[in-house]
């Protein structure tokens, strides 16, 4: 981008410019003086304009003044906390755990808004390490604590050869205005296998921004869940690149969204080598007046043949209020692959729901059932049975209004 | 006089302006099977939907009384707790729902509308095995999403099951034999006559007059064009069988 027509610049992006140079990122905040927050008329922030939608940003966050309660109690996790940015002390690790802190957030080749912010702001990340076959769920517990505040916080997780884990992060904490910016970069090695769920429960006034940056080596399995059940904006974006034959990854998203909330997944995926597969599935259910917003696109490399890989997008609507909307994109240069993608909205189906009436069933409960069943397949990969039932009650929490 | 468990006074009804149900009157007593015949497009499965509160359907004039009570106001789960129970022509296939998740919830709400306990599970578990053994119903059926992959014979014996659970004062069966071979029907039949306790009144709808050999009425109606044109004892089924349709309602075949 060349053009050199000065943008005006609105209060969070003043901001941000003065605490990027407090941060000594000066080049990034030069940067951002040129190009302010991107605008609808970016093509990646197309249905969420952070020039709108950011209205202001708090100050940066200081260390945070004790926390509340973990948002997702998971019987026999093992837990870290990272606290405003900050990471925090942790009990004795398992078996196969590696946990260490590095100065600064992580080099990516990403060239995002929210990634850059992150990279600039984050003053260390927390490094894990997992080898063998990891055996309790590792719960990264990510809070914005304190009065409201602006903080970046960073993990790089590698996933070693022929290792195994479950890694739940939850995004929480006090009941205020945060921008909360969380980058994760994770990297399978040859033969790992992953399931990470990332679930978002921030308090209804906080902006929640979270980036996960996959690599997957040969042979390595990924599975992603990402859901969002909090916060008034938040943005999900998830990129991946397999750069090892014979992997695989089932990604998927769930936008819980209700009134006053924007809400966005916004996915990337990079099939760079041959023989790699995936599927993405994705879900949005919008009540009241709000905006629920996916973005997928699968982009197949020139040599990247046998690949298959297939992206479906289903919403439902529960308010004529609610807007839901979708953009697939398939971006395929090798002329042997599989590739699909299919997308849908609708609202509860009337007859499913007389039939369940008919036999007695009240309206709401009937709603729920019929809801759950929609979202059952997005659940029903994980197997362990404390996560399953903590996430199941996230949803259902939602769907009763709690 | 005791009160019927249904009445049906001069009911007209109808779908996106179109008038399907043209005043039907039907008064069945309790413990009494009547059935229902009638072409194709008569609006047999009109007036199911109908009595059970399907929200398309647009009711002009008339009244319907179960058990002495105007329900025509009624959602239909209230209806369903009073008494009132449709076994569907098509039942509804719904992924992602367990049947016995279904089942259970179905029961306990009836329950708790009538400010009764919820079954145990242990009680529930039981009563869904022995009303199943009986309508060879197998636990790996009762293990899938309600009605998913269920062949057509497996949907009508689930409705049955459904039937026998939540024990209605009134059912009505909407073509429970369309879709059944021989052997199919005479499971369904066994299971509808094993609940034909002398209080328990049903309106068995068909097209066809075999299903009335197994479940024998006490009344047959004929019903044309969206209304009651003739009753008569169980005979009447097999005049109708033998002169057609044309014989009652005067319209070509
Ligand atoms: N949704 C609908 N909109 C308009 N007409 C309908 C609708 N559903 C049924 N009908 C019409 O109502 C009439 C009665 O249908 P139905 O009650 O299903 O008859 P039956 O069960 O006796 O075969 C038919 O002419 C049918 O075309
Ligand atoms: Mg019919």
């Amino acid at each position: 981008m060349s053009v050199l027509t000065p943008v005006r610049l609105g209060p969070a992006e003043q901001t941000l410019i003065a605490q990027l140079q407090s941060a000594g990122a000066a080049a990034q905040a030069e940067r951002l003086s040129g190009s302010g927050l991107p605008t609808r008329r970016v093509e990646s922030y197309h249905y969420t304009d952070l020039k709108q939608l950011l209205r202001s940003v708090p100050p940066l966050a200081g260390a945070a003044p004790g926390a509340s309660a973990p948002a997702l109690e998971i019987a026999g996790a093992y837990r870290l906390m990272i606290a405003n940015g900050r990471v925090q002390d942790a009990g004795t690790a398992p078996a196969g755990v590696i946990v260490g802190r590095s100065e600064g957030s992580v080099l990516t080749m990403r060239d995002d808004v929210l990634v850059r912010l992150n990279a600039a702001l984050a003053g260390e990340s927390l490094s894990l390490t997992l080898e063998g076959s990891v055996d309790p769920v590792i719960q990264i517990d990510r809070r914005s604590e304190g009065e409201a505040a602006h903080s970046a916080g960073s993990v790089r997780i590698f996933v070693a050869d022929g290792a195994s884990a479950t890694i739940v992060e939850t995004y929480s904490g006090s009941d205020a205005a945060h921008v909360s910016n969380h980058a994760s970069y994770i990297s399978l090695g040859k033969g790992a296998r992953l399931s990470h769920i990332a679930v978002d429960l921030s308090s209804g006034q906080a902006t929640h921004f979270a980036t996960h940056e996959y690599q997957l080596a040969e042979d390595a399995k990924l599975h992603t869940l990402a859901i969002h059940a909090g916060a008034s904006l938040a943005r999900t974006q998830i990129f991946a690149r397999f750069a090892g034959e014979g992997s695989h990854a089932d990604f998927s998203g769930l936008n819980l969204v209700k009134d006053g909330q924007h809400l966005d997944i916004t996915l990337d995926v990079n099939h760079a080598v041959p023989n790699t597969t995936s599927q993405e599935r994705f879900k949005q259910i919008a009540r009241g007046r709000s905006r629920a917003v996916f973005q997928g696109r699968l982009v197949v490399a020139r040599h990247a043949q046998k690949t298959d890989a297939k992206m479906m997008m289903q919403g439902l609507m529960l308010s004529d209020e609610a807007e839901i909307l979708s953009k697939p994109e398939l971006e395929i240069y090798a002329d042997d692959v599989v590739c699909g993608h299919g997308s849908t909205c609708g609202q509860i189906d009337e007859t499913s729901l007389f039939y369940l009436m008919s036999r007695g069933i009240p309206r709401a409960e009937a709603e729920t059932m019929l809801v759950r069943a929609f979202l059952e397949e997005l659940v029903d990969p994980i197997e362990d049975a404390e996560l399953n039932e903590a996430l199941t009650a996230v949803i259902d929490g939602w769907l009763l209004g709690r | 006089m005791t009160t019927p468990v249904l009445e049906i006074r001069n009911l007209h009804a109808r779908i996106e302006e179109r008038e399907i149900l043209k005043g039907v009157n039907l008064v069945i007593p309790a413990g009494e099977v009547h059935a229902i015949m009638g072409r194709n497009g008569s609006g047999k499965s009109t007036l199911s939907y109908v009595l059970a509160g399907k929200e398309d359907y647009e009711v002009t004039e008339g009244e319907i009384l179960l058990n002495g009570e105007n329900i025509l106001e009624m959602e239909p789960d209230e209806r369903a707790a009073a008494g009132l129970f449709l076994a569907f022509q098509y039942p509804i296939e719904i992924p992602g729902v367990a049947t016995m998740t279904f089942l259970k919830a179905a029961i306990n709400a009836q329950r708790k509308a009538r400010g009764e306990a919820e079954l145990s599970t242990p009680d529930f578990m039981r009563a869904v095995k022995e009303a199943g053994a009986q309508l060879q119903i197998d636990s790996d059926m009762l293990k899938r999403p309600l009605n998913v992959g269920f062949s057509g014979g497996e949907k009508k014996r689930a409705e049955i099951l459904q039937m026998a659970l939540l024990k209605p004062s009134l059912a009505v069966l909407d073509e429970t034999d369309s879709g059944l071979d021989i052997d199919a029907l005479q499971v369904v039949s066994k299971g509808v006559n094993a609940l034909r306790d002398g209080q328990r009144s049903m309106l068995v709808i068909t097209h066809y007059q075999r299903l009335l050999n197994h479940i024998v009425p006490d009344v047959v109606h004929v019903f044309s064009d969206g209304r009651i044109v003739e009753s008569g004892d169980k005979d009447l089924a097999l005049q109708l069988e033998a002169k057609g349709y044309a014989g009652f309602d005067g319209e070509a075949a």
